[in-house]
């Protein structure tokens, strides 16, 4: 990982566990994080996006990943602003053929999340540890372990098994 | 001796006796056996070029069939206003036919009520996200969709694609389009209609019907002039295939005797089916209609094999005169002969009785007649260049590719059309920008990206694609102005390593004379009031686009900084090293600046540039796939200082007509203007969107006006129509920014006691630290109530912790 890509994750990384410190961590963990949560958020045009999104998990859930992938791409179409997307597409990638095309995704996800304000316990834990996942594929074991230990921390019920399901997305 | 030689060789001969009648005729015949020999040799030899044409023909590649794009797919869900999509034209663009009732809805049918609008959805196939086909009700409100369910069902659905629109082709040189037809896949009842008008006997005869030659024969001597043509199937096929359509006796033999060595070595269904494949039925603008499968899309907006019998007829109706026939050109004629048709069928005994009252008690249904698409011809070529180079021209001209674009249908029309107003508007107001050379007329190119993910949404290369092909978003470098500047200012803000940023937004420069020794002798910068305006905010500078302080900046940041910065945010071209670099020299690409305001639209993430998502081949195979792709380049806090930058030039700045003209929402830009006024710029973003406008002549030359005047109106009126006059969304700063006042004049921070105080934005920790000159009381205290510095706290203690706890 280069310089700047390492300098990038480390403030991504700081701003997250602080937007979940300040959204209010207890030592315990937090909630466990699912989209369906936030299916009727935003304006139509989102919820309309979020709603593909959830078809997409679904699909990924049957474990048809080729029917989950156009539907995660035109619930982007329809919103590139909706953070949910890259959130779930992250997901998808991190258990495909190409998990290092997940970290812009997640990038982008906590960007976004950012720009609306802080980022729940829950929905930190996932970007963690989705990361977590990325770089353990990529063979960076120590990075990985403690990016996975941190989501454990944060949402333990989901992240015990160092894995998001597609199931515990949605 | 020798003389008795001599003597033999001067001997007379003896005179030959005259032939006899008997040795007559073995002499004649044996002539006649060599011509005939003669002639059989030469005709076997013309028979056999004439077979070696049949046979390479038709065991290669039958037909050229050129790759289609496809846009974007319209998507509808609850919560839209479907003017905003343009439903109802959307429909009509995808051939649907508006039907009078619900009843019977088929695919391909629609209709629009007040509150309701029933869509029978056509499939569509994708090998990855086929679309069956689906019958919907669309509840609305005003224009706003309230619900959307499936026709007679209950279950709501939460978003449905309407299919992507055809936007272009790449043809060959004769500009055929078809869609290629198994034989099994079309109607018999068009099978029977087309054999019933074109070759009643096609089942029996070998190529050529002499029975119906003879009718021909007849009735065309009768009325003394040629009425009725004797051609079979196979004949008219050799004839579109092989020949010419000159009216010869030798092309008549040729292709009689090609009918038959085709029927020979040929099964009749092979020939059927390139017939209805090859045959000529209409003309969309300068594009040919060929064979059954394109005509069903193009008459009844229907895949071939959902044609009723009344369908099938008209079309078989069309094929002997498609122009003067025509259904949407004369749909008189075209019923009449629909139903001359329908009775042969009958005779025939191809269709019964009820068949028949049933299709002549029809009205003709119609698709809407769709034009061919011109707008996006920039667009095709610039994609052409994107997909890989194993789809060379031949390949995309012939091979009946499905490419699946980009582009959205609406906006490169909304794009059209403001280049084309704006470029004519500022003709108008400035004559002497008029040209009477179509090929020196002012030119601009307006490009649209999805900052997320990098898509072209729209793009207009130019002014008038038959003029000139040249694509000026793509293709054309041109020197960048002060659309480069915002890259200088993102270098400044950016920290290096542990050290602070150079400058904040708050940080004051010095707008003063400059001097700058290169090894070309001195630069001096002038700004373009040719004033200097002294000491003056980082904010300020950018939003009044001041060249001198941005050039000392530069100087101050180290102009290979500033490279290694436009690099970083998607610039490729040359970026000469040299001072003037920071006001614009560098001569860009549109599309690159597009790509580098994405950038900071989009937090600091790149996105790749993406024309199409896939290229798929007939058989339904995935061929070649871009993928959505980025990269973070940037920190987000950074990209988000040089967006509130570029809002300010929209709210007090060069671009500040944007808000006059009532553009609401979030929005940021730049204008530029190259030296003379040569190059007018305009770039900008809104959270979803980012487009680029240049005007300017291909042969350089003064515009006479300053990009606010010439760029920015075009801008404006795409933007406007994209967004509905709102952008949606907003900027918001991530937690790495915190917002804190300032005094104007000195860049200190406004605490208790200061006069004058403005709001701005800081990377956490590079706040002032001390107070305006009048203020300053509690100033040390107060900066640690800042809400930056309790977050950062926090964020700091539990960062270390989580630094120490994971031994990293």
């Amino acid at each position: 990982m280069s310089v700047l890509g390492r300098g990038s994750l480390l403030l991504a990384l700081a701003a997250l566990v602080g937007c979940a410190a300040v959204g209010g961590l207890g030592p315990r963990g937090a909630e466990p994080f699912r989209l369906s949560e936030v299916a009727e958020e935003g304006d139509a045009r989102q919820r309309a996006s979020t709603r593909l999104v959830l078809d997409g998990l679904d699909a990924d859930a049957a474990l048809q990943p080729a029917a989950a992938l156009p539907l995660y791409e035109r619930a982007l179409q329809l919103d590139p602003t909706n953070p949910w997307v890259y959130l779930a597409l992250a997901r998808h990638q991190a258990e495909g053929e190409a998990p290092h095309s997940a970290l812009p995704m997640l990038d982008q996800a906590q960007a976004l999340l950012q720009g609306r304000g802080e980022i729940a316990p829950g929905v930190a834990a996932h970007l963690l540890g989705l990361r977590g996942v990325v770089l353990r594929a990529e063979g960076e074991q120590d990075e990985s372990m403690a990016l996975l230990r941190r989501a454990r921390e944060l949402s333990p019920t989901v992240w015990s098994d160092a894995r998001l399901e597609a199931q515990e997305l949605r | 001796m020798p003389r008795a030689g001599r003597r033999s060789s001067g001997r007379r001969r003896p005179r030959r006796s005259e032939p006899t009648p008997r040795r007559r005729l073995h002499l004649a015949a044996l002539a006649l056996v060599a011509a005939s020999f003669a002639l059989g040799l030469g005709a076997g030899r013309w028979v056999a070029a004439l077979d070696r044409l049949v046979v390479e023909r038709f065991e290669g590649r039958l037909f050229r069939v050129p790759s289609r794009v496809y846009s974007a797919p319209t998507i509808l869900y609850p919560g839209l206003d479907v003017r905003r999509v343009e439903l109802r034209e959307t429909l009509d663009r995808l051939g649907y036919r508006r039907e009078p009732t619900a009843s019977d809805l088929a695919p391909g049918g629609y209709v629009w009520g007040r509150s309701r609008v029933r869509i029978h959805l056509r499939p569509f196939e994708h090998p990855t996200r086929p679309e069956p086909a689906r019958d919907i009700e669309i509840r609305l409100v005003g224009s706003r969709i309230e619900a959307i369910r499936s026709a007679g069902g209950e279950s709501e659905l939460g978003a449905v694609l309407l299919e992507p629109q055809v936007v272009g082709a790449y043809y060959g040189p004769d500009r055929e389009q078809r869609e290629l037809v198994r034989l099994e896949d079309v109607p018999q009842t068009l099978v029977d209609a087309i054999l019933a008008v074109e070759d009643q006997r096609f089942a029996e005869h070998h190529g050529i019907d002499w029975r119906r030659i003879g009718g021909a024969f007849w009735v065309n001597l009768r009325s003394g002039s040629i009425r009725q043509g004797g051609s079979t199937l196979t004949q008219q096929l050799v004839k579109n295939f092989f020949l010419t359509p000159e009216r010869t006796l030798r092309r008549k033999a040729q292709e009689a005797v090609m009918a038959v060595l085709l029927e020979a070595r040929y099964e009749k269904r092979a020939i059927l089916e390139s017939y209805l494949n090859e045959i000529y039925l209409g003309q969309r603008g300068s594009t040919a209609i060929h064979g059954v499968g394109e005509a069903a899309r193009f008459y009844f907006g229907k895949p071939v094999g959902s044609l009723s019998a009344a369908d099938s007829a008209l079309l078989a109706a069309i094929i002997s005169s498609p122009g003067a026939s025509s259904p949407f050109r004369n749909p008189e004629r075209a019923r009449e002969r629909r139903d001359l048709v329908l009775a042969l069928m009958h005779r025939q005994g191809r269709i019964d009785d009820a068949t028949l009252e049933e299709a002549r008690a029809g009205e003709l249904v119609l698709a809407s007649r769709t034009r061919e698409p011109r707008e996006a011809r920039y667009f095709l070529d610039a994609l052409r260049r994107q997909i890989p180079e194993v789809y060379d021209a031949d390949a995309l001209t012939s091979e009946g590719l499905r490419i699946h674009s980009t582009l959205d249908v609406r906006l490169q029309q909304a794009a059209t059309r403001a280049l084309r107003e704006g470029l004519a508007e500022l003709e108008k107001r400035m004559p002497s920008l008029r040209s009477d050379e179509p090929t020196r007329a002012l030119q601009g190119c307006l490009l649209a990206l999805r900052p997320q993910t990098g898509e072209v949404l729209a793009l207009v290369g130019g002014r008038e694609y038959s003029v000139s092909q040249f694509d000026r978003c793509t293709q054309a470098r041109r020197p960048a102005g002060s659309v480069f500047k915002p890259f200088v200012y993102v270098a400044a803000l950016e920290p290096r390593g542990k050290d602070a940023p150079f400058v904040t937004l708050a940080s004051r420069l010095d707008d003063a004379p400059l001097t700058v020794a290169t090894p070309v002798g001195d630069w001096a910068p002038a700004n373009y009031d040719h004033e200097f305006h002294g000491e003056v905010s980082v904010r300020e500078a950018i939003e009044r686009s001041l060249n001198v302080a941005t050039a000392r900046l530069a100087q101050q940041v180290g102009i290979e900084r500033v490279v290694r910065m436009a690099r970083r945010l998607g610039i490729e071209s040359p970026l000469p090293g040299v001072p003037s670099l920071a006001i614009g020299t560098a001569d860009l690409a549109p599309i690159e600046l597009a790509r580098a305001y994405a950038t900071l639209a989009n937090g600091g993430v790149r996105p790749e540039i993406r024309t199409f998502e896939d290229v798929v081949d007939p058989a339904q195979g995935t061929l070649a796939r871009r993928a959505i792709a980025f990269e973070r380049v940037l920190d987000p806090g950074v990209a988000y200082l040089a967006v509130s930058l570029l809002e300010g030039v929209v709210e007090r700045g060069t671009a500040r007509g944007l808000r006059a003209a009532g553009l609401a929402g979030p929005v940021a830009a730049k204008t530029g203007t190259s030296d003379e006024e040569r190059d007018a710029w305009f770039v900008g973003f809104t959270p979803e969107l980012v487009a680029v406008v240049w005007v300017g002549f291909d042969e350089p030359r003064s515009l006479g006006l300053p990009a606010s005047h010439a760029a920015l109106p075009i801008w404006l009126r795409f933007v406007k129509e994209a967004t509905g006059g709102r952008a949606r969304g907003a900027f918001v700063p991530p937690p790495t920014v915190v917002r804190a006042d300032v005094d104007p004049e000195s860049g200190a921070l406004a605490l208790t006691g200061c006069p004058r105080r403005v709001p701005e934005f800081f990377l956490q920790g590079t706040e002032p630290a001390r107070s305006c000159p009048e203020g300053g009381f509690f100033a040390r205290d107060r900066q640690r109530d800042l809400p930056g510095h309790e977050r950062r706290g926090i964020i700091d203690r539990l960062f270390d912790r989580w630094l120490r706890g994971n031994a990293l």
